[in-house]
């Protein structure tokens, strides 16, 4: 019984279920508007962040990438999409020459599923392809966070390490500042033109790549129009005749319409990710904090909206609409939802896809739509916008010039844009061996299915895109879906700011997680999280109040 | 120790073995040992050390691997526990192990800290109740099992019955807890059962009041059969003259079960009870952060929980280890106590002075 076991099958918490988006989107979707984000600082010290003008002294030059232009451009913060077929002799190439000298480098990063051997097929072309001798250690993604910390504890880090940001908890977000090595003199300014994919990647994402003064992070980009879509199955709401819910109070009784436990339908899962979307709670972490109209910093926890939207979910569960399974966080959301078990699932966007897809031969009745998000009260909902990068690969401090050159190449192939020859290597691997393409849809096969995920998706991406050759219809709403919503999107006074908190104050909020879970469900009073809020101000929130009021004094607001 | 203390006598058969031609082994060593023991030590009192170092080098050499192993994998690291006393950074130098040295000593607080968090007693609390619970509910399930295994004559029906009741124990805690959900959970099968007759909202699963019941039940079937295997052992080594003997004197069934068997499972009920108690304070792991959030931190929250919070998931290794520290301390407490408690009832208990 160690606790790597446990953590590995433990429902579907927060990290299993963002685990899950990362293999979905593979690198394109990322943006995860729930988690902390944190990491950056000023210079020389491993706490704060750095922005405006000193951020951009460090950043890369951006140069568009024009190799293939998207059917649907990014709007409002949203991804970009893609809506035509695959055409194998079409495709452009991005990286001219091998950037790679063949020297041998040794990433980590973090994988779900089960990674193939060293040495296979896929990765024998990547590595030709890109001119690289890469040794993966991939490590499991669901316990990343404990092997990544005792990795960071240790002597011998690898040479390049893939960091989610939902893993810089307690010490490990300044850990990285101390690690792992400044990529200036490599990427500053116009150093970036040797990397061509590097340089398309949009500045707001380099800018979160900013730990501790210094370029550190690769950024894997992320549309800042991204928010847990809650996820409907228009099959069945139009057989039913039912309406979409256009408020909080029309869902919680479309809800007690629809749900019938003799029939084992239930209305929807959990729905507190979206009810902070309805409610306009922001995002944890630094994303959290906001100057109000009123002039006061305030952190998510303090706005008002931040019980009413617990209390509106805890309405739900009370009136009996939410899936058993769910209240007992048990099993798999998108199974149940697949199955008519659910009729509305708050996921990632990018699981739209994916349930479309893995559906389309057993259930092709089945037809999902996203649900607008709705104000609570039935207006504008009030959106804020997430961070346009949420996981990094970064590489360690003392690396040689030639290790650094080669993991720039494998970041710069892996950031290959759709459309070219090396985001199809990289996504489906070697035509024939790993996939085929029939009528212009690429199909992986089984040695593709086994071979062909995570690794090398994760050292970069580019832009935020959806292109899905096989539903392009999918493609097409997904990003309507952010553009719409994305109108109603305002940031936060530390938005794109990578920032470090003290370590002192780095537990103060991990115990909210747990106590929404516990509140919705009824398993905490109301007055448990006006305690513990109260209490947080007063052993440490108040003070990091004024460290970030300084923090935004110092570098601007970003709203 | 019962081992060393058991294995001293005997450990004046490896010389005579070899001396003896080994056709005459058996008898001979038993006959020889007796007097040679007894000679040995009314005339020094004590074997000198030097003499066992030599006499006994043979089997010195092969425990060493393994106490090596024991050094390097369990003492070294309870060094690790100083950082019980910092505020450990295991990032402030180049390596964890380099960094203790470099991490600000604190002192007792992380104790006081422990003291003040209301969670960490409420994780107390909850611990000691399963504990509680668990002996009463857990502990004779696996002895009434044995006995009634032990009264099944045919062999075929027997071993039918043992593979079906150690079958649970190799399930993970995952599929336990899953079988569980689907079968008493909002939408598992009672419930959809009684919703066709018309009774509506049945949940085990998420009853936070229940839920104590709940784990030992799920403990119960996953593990009540496994536990019976050495029980089992105890009562075949009975021999079966003594209850001819007794059935002789005109004892029936339930007079041999509490006049022979249990005497015979004594010994063995009170080492487990001793060791049970020394481990009081863990009482799951795994079973319980699975059913976290069904429940609630409040009901499900034990004291492993507790420190794989801290330590693991919130990066707080100097107060994980604190709590850790104080945990392992109140075991060492409870094991003493338990064999003291064993002894004045007559029995061995775990190890003796």
């Amino acid at each position: 019984m160690t606790p790597n076991a446990a953590s590995a099958s433990s429902g579907p918490s927060r990290r299993s279920f963002l685990a899950s988006t990362a293999v979905a989107t593979a690198a394109v979707a990322g943006g995860m508007p729930l988690l902390a984000a944190c990491g950056g600082s000023d210079s020389g010290e491993r706490e704060g962040t750095t922005s405006g003008k000193a951020a951009d002294k460090l950043l890369p030059a951006f140069v568009a990438s024009t190799v293939a232009n998207p059917d649907l451009p990014s709007k409002n913060g949203s991804a970009s999409g893609y809506t035509g077929k695959v055409d194998l002799a079409a495709l452009k190439t991005s990286v001219p020459e091998k950037l790679g000298t063949g020297a041998p480098i040794k990433i980590m990063s973090p994988f779900w599923g089960s990674p193939p051997k060293a040495g296979c097929a896929y990765y024998k072309a990547l590595d030709a392809a890109a001119g690289t001798k890469i040794t993966w250690q991939n490590q499991d993604g669901n316990t990343y966070g404990q092997k990544l910390g005792a990795v960071l504890a240790s002597s011998s880090i690898p040479d390049m390490v893939v960091v989610p940001s939902w893993e810089l908890v307690g010490k490990i977000s300044n850990a990285v500042t101390a690690k792992f090595m400044d990529l200036g003199p490599y990427l500053a300014g116009d150093k970036v033109k040797k990397y061509p994919n590097l340089a398309a990647i949009p500045s707001d994402a380099w800018r979160m790549g900013i730990f501790g003064g210094a370029l550190r992070g690769i950024p894997m980009p992320a549309a800042t129009a991204n928010w847990i879509a809650p996820l409907y199955r228009k099959d069945v709401f139009d057989k039913k005749g039912y309406s979409v819910p256009k408020s909080a109070d029309e869902f919680m009784s479309w809800a007690k319409e629809a749900t019938s436990a003799k029939a084992k339908v239930w209305a929807c899962g959990d729905m507190t990710w979206s009810a902070w979307s309805f409610f306009g709670v922001r995002g944890s972490g630094s994303i959290g904090w906001d100057i109000g109209s009123d002039g006061k910093l305030t952190y998510r926890i303090e706005q008002p909206e931040y019980l009413e939207a617990l209390e509106w979910v805890r309405k739900l569960y009370d009136a009996g609409v939410v899936h058993p399974d769910d209240k007992a966080r048990s099993g798999d959301p998108g199974q149940r939802f697949t199955a008519g078990q659910t009729l509305v699932w708050c996921t990632n966007i990018a699981d739209w896809y994916g349930k479309v897809s893995e559906q389309a031969q057993s259930n092709p009745d089945l037809v999902i739509d996203a649900m607008d998000l709705f104000g609570a009260d039935g207006g504008n909902p009030k959106l804020y916008a997430s961070s346009p990068a949420t996981i990094w690969s970064l590489i360690r401090k003392g690396a040689s010039k030639t290790t650094v050159e080669n993991a720039l190449a494998a970041a710069d192939f892996s950031a290959a844009p759709y459309g070219t020859k090396e985001r199809m290597l990289v996504d489906y691997g070697v035509e024939g061996t790993h996939y085929t393409v029939k009528d212009g849809v690429p199909v992986k096969n089984d040695l593709g299915n086994s071979e062909v995920l995570n690794a090398w998706v994760m050292l970069a991406a580019p832009a935020a895109y959806y292109a899905h050759p096989d539903f392009p219809e999918v493609a097409r709403k997904q990003v309507e879906w952010q553009q719409r919503m994305g109108a109603f999107m305002k940031k936060t006074s530390t938005f794109g700011m990578n920032i470090v908190e003290p370590t002192r104050w780095a537990n103060l909020s991990s115990q909210f997680e747990q106590l929404e879970i516990d509140y919705v469900r009824g398993n905490r009073k109301l007055s448990d999280v006006q305690a513990a809020i109260s209490t947080w101000k007063s052993s440490g929130g108040d003070k990091l109040r004024d460290w970030y009021k300084e923090l935004i004094d110092k570098n601007g607001s970003a709203n | 120790m019962s081992l060393t203390a058991g294995s001293r006598p005997d450990g004046t058969r490896p010389p005579a073995a070899v001396e003896e031609p080994t056709a005459a082994v058996g008898a001979a060593v038993a006959k020889a040992r007796v007097p040679r023991k007894t000679s040995k030590v009314s005339k020094a009192g004590k074997v000198p050390f030097r003499v066992r170092l030599r006499r006994d080098r043979a089997l010195i050499l092969m425990t060493l691997p393994v106490i090596l192993l024991l050094l390097l994998f369990n003492y070294v690291p309870l060094l690790g526990n100083v950082v019980a006393f910092q505020d450990y950074d295991p990032y402030i130098s180049s390596n964890g192990v380099t960094a203790i040295f470099h991490s600000p000593w604190v002192g007792v607080e992380q104790f006081s800290r422990m003291v003040d968090d209301p969670l960490f007693w409420g994780a107390a609390k909850n611990t000691v109740l399963l504990f509680a619970l668990q002996l009463v509910l857990f502990f004779p399930i696996p002895i009434a099992l044995a006995l009634l295994i032990n009264s099944v004559i045919r062999p075929r029906v027997r071993a039918v019955a043992q593979a079906i009741m150690y079958l649970p124990h190799f399930f993970s805690w995952v599929l336990v807890v899953t079988v569980f959900q689907q079968i008493f959970g909002g939408a598992g099968i009672i419930a959809q059962t009684l919703e066709d007759h018309g009774w509506t909202g049945f949940d085990l699963m998420t009853n936070a009041s229940l839920f104590k019941y709940l784990v030992t039940a799920q403990a119960v079937w996953k593990d009540a059969g496994w536990g019976i295997i050495v029980f089992l052992a105890a009562l075949a080594a009975v021999s079966t003259d003594l209850y001819e003997a007794a059935a002789m004197d005109g004892a029936g069934r339930w007079r041999r079960m509490w006049h022979v068997t249990l005497p015979a499972l004594r010994p063995v009920i009170a080492l487990l009870l001793v060791l049970r108690v020394g481990d009081a304070l863990s009482v799951g792991f795994e079973q319980f952060l699975l059913q976290r959030d069904a429940v609630g931190v409040g009901a499900s929250e034990v004291l492993d929980t507790y420190v794989w919070n801290m330590g693991i998931q919130n990066g707080d290794f100097s107060y994980a280890a604190a709590v850790g520290l104080v945990k392992g301390a109140i075991g060492i407490c409870l094991v003493l106590g338990a064999n003291k408690f064993a002894h004045l009832l007559g029995e061995q208990g775990v190890y003796q002075k």
